[in-house]
């Protein structure tokens, strides 16, 4: 599955490495390293992340979760 | 009603089981002053833009003033200097940056992804424990139940705070959440009682991060206890001791009581969680937007603040109020209606910017795995009463208990 993350939209609330932490890291208060393609396994754990995300700046492959109106 | 005094309609008790009509009609002026001069933020724009907004500050608390004891030692020399001290370190909640950044930091670093998720387990089995002793019986009392005493025992673990002591502080913990709301603010009477009540919790925490400091645990106490911490003295970990315990005892027990009655008062979506366990993150995050566990916050303005057409001047209070924010259709289409597959819930069900909540990982922990359990286990769960008695909060808001008749347990 591939995921993308809205950088420009990540505050860093660090949501999705609770909800999927083998998946997204947070280095320092800001800096997000994630894995693009995890595989379909991670599946639930992504999906968590991607509901957790206080911005909604998270995307995964068939799943849009974006809103109009972005910070 | 007179548009500035909708927000104490808000507080009015009698309005605790359906706040949402006040909040629609608040809605109609997005900033609106209120007879005591403060200003209520009640759509989704405006309450998202002044989260990020570094003129709004959250000390905003009264002054806290110990009560005359007749001993002119302790009124006229011992205690305005607690006072003092105490107005100085309050707990995070309560700070800006950047003394808030640096506590903020220091709790976080013990609040690992590691630790929070480790406790997975200790939910599981608690929550089984907690409806195994309800066989037998037709009734169960959700709050007394399962709701309050799972995020106590959880959070006593989490920091290392024996559990046997809980009863203890059972009574502190009310008080201070009490505390939050602002009508107990503006009681002489209810703002003595609350410094009482936080001299009693202050010492048994001190009392206990002695006997940390001794005895080490691998639990979040001994970790925030430990003297390398620049910018943490001993008051301001006593108070963040405090504000943990609080907090894990009077925010989850709403969100596990208000999620249950919403999945009953729409047995459509009981069901299908029932059935399908891995729909349950969507579940809890429409319950964050639809029956937030605390419906707002207050700051104050450090100047003059333009937002969607106000001027909300320089050290007028305001309130944000988050629940009316989840519920305005500007933002999201039809939002009174309670629908996990909406594609959007971007809500402030655990607030937002540089105070976003510390224990929503946690918390969603806890919601997801004892409404699971709970949808799976009632058999035929029906609500006693539609709506519950609340308790008194307005902020904090939540069911005082819910009555469920059941069939048994599965």
């Amino acid at each position: 599955m591939r995921v993308v993350v809205d950088l420009n939209r990540c505050q860093g609330y660090a949501q999705c490495c609770y909800a999927a932490p083998a998946h997204f890291e947070l280095r320092g208060h800001e800096i997000l390293f994630y894995d693009p393609a995890p595989p379909e396994a991670a599946r639930g754990r992504i999906e968590r992340a991607q509901q957790a995300c206080p911005v909604r700046a998270i995307s995964v492959e068939g799943i849009d979760l974006a809103e109009e109106d972005a910070p | 009603m007179p548009e500035d005094a909708l927000f104490a309609e808000v507080l009015d008790p009698g309005n605790r089981a359906d706040p949402y009509p006040i909040y629609a009609r608040l809605r109609r002026t997005p900033v609106a002053r209120q007879r005591d001069g403060a200003y209520v933020v009640s759509t989704h724009a405006a309450i998202r833009s002044l989260l990020f907004d570094p003129r709004l500050s959250s000390e905003d608390l009264p002054p806290s003033r110990r009560p005359r004891t007749g001993n002119p030692l302790k009124d006229w020399l011992l205690n305005p200097i607690r006072n003092r001290v105490a107005n100085a370190h309050r707990p995070l909640i309560f700070r800006d940056p950047p003394e808030h950044d640096t506590l903020r930091g220091f709790v976080m670093s013990e609040f690992t992804i590691a630790r929070v998720n480790g406790l997975h387990g200790r939910v599981a089995a608690l929550v089984d424990g907690l409806i195994e002793a309800c066989r037998g019986r037709d009734t169960v009392c959700l709050v007394d139940d399962l709701s309050y005493p799972l995020p106590v025992a959880v959070i006593c673990d989490l920091l290392g705070v024996p559990e046997q002591d809980e009863p203890q502080f059972h009574a502190w913990a009310t008080r201070l959440a009490t505390a939050l709301e602002p009508d107990a603010r503006r009681d002489e009477e209810a703002r003595r009682e609350t410094v009482a009540t936080f001299d009693a919790i202050a010492d048994y925490m001190r009392a206990l991060i002695r006997r940390k400091r001794r005895q080490p645990g691998d639990d979040m106490l001994s970790g925030l206890a430990r003297r390398d911490r620049p910018g943490m003295g001993e008051v301001d970990l006593i108070a963040t001791a405090v504000l943990l315990l609080v907090a894990g005892h009077e925010t989850t027990v709403n969100l596990i009581t208000n999620g249950m009655l919403t999945l009953l008062r729409h047995p459509d979506e009981l069901g299908r969680l029932r059935a399908d366990p891995e729909r349950a993150p969507q579940v809890i995050e429409e319950l964050l937007r639809y029956e937030p566990p605390v419906h707002f916050r207050t700051r104050k303005a450090l100047g003059d603040i333009a937002v969607a057409g106000t001027t909300i001047p320089k050290g007028a209070p305001i309130v944000l109020l988050f629940a009316a924010g989840n519920r305005d259709p500007e933002r999201f289409p039809e939002p009174d209606r309670f629908d996990p597959d909406r594609t959007d819930i971007q809500h402030f069900g655990f607030g937002g910017g540089l105070h976003y909540c510390v224990g929503a990982p946690l918390a969603r922990i806890e919601a997801e795995i004892a409404l699971v359990a709970l949808c799976r286990r009632l058999r035929d769960p029906r609500l006693l009463a539609d709506p519950p008695p609340y308790r008194p909060g307005a902020s904090l808001r939540g069911p005082e208990n819910l009555g469920i008749r059941i069939g048994g347990i599965l």
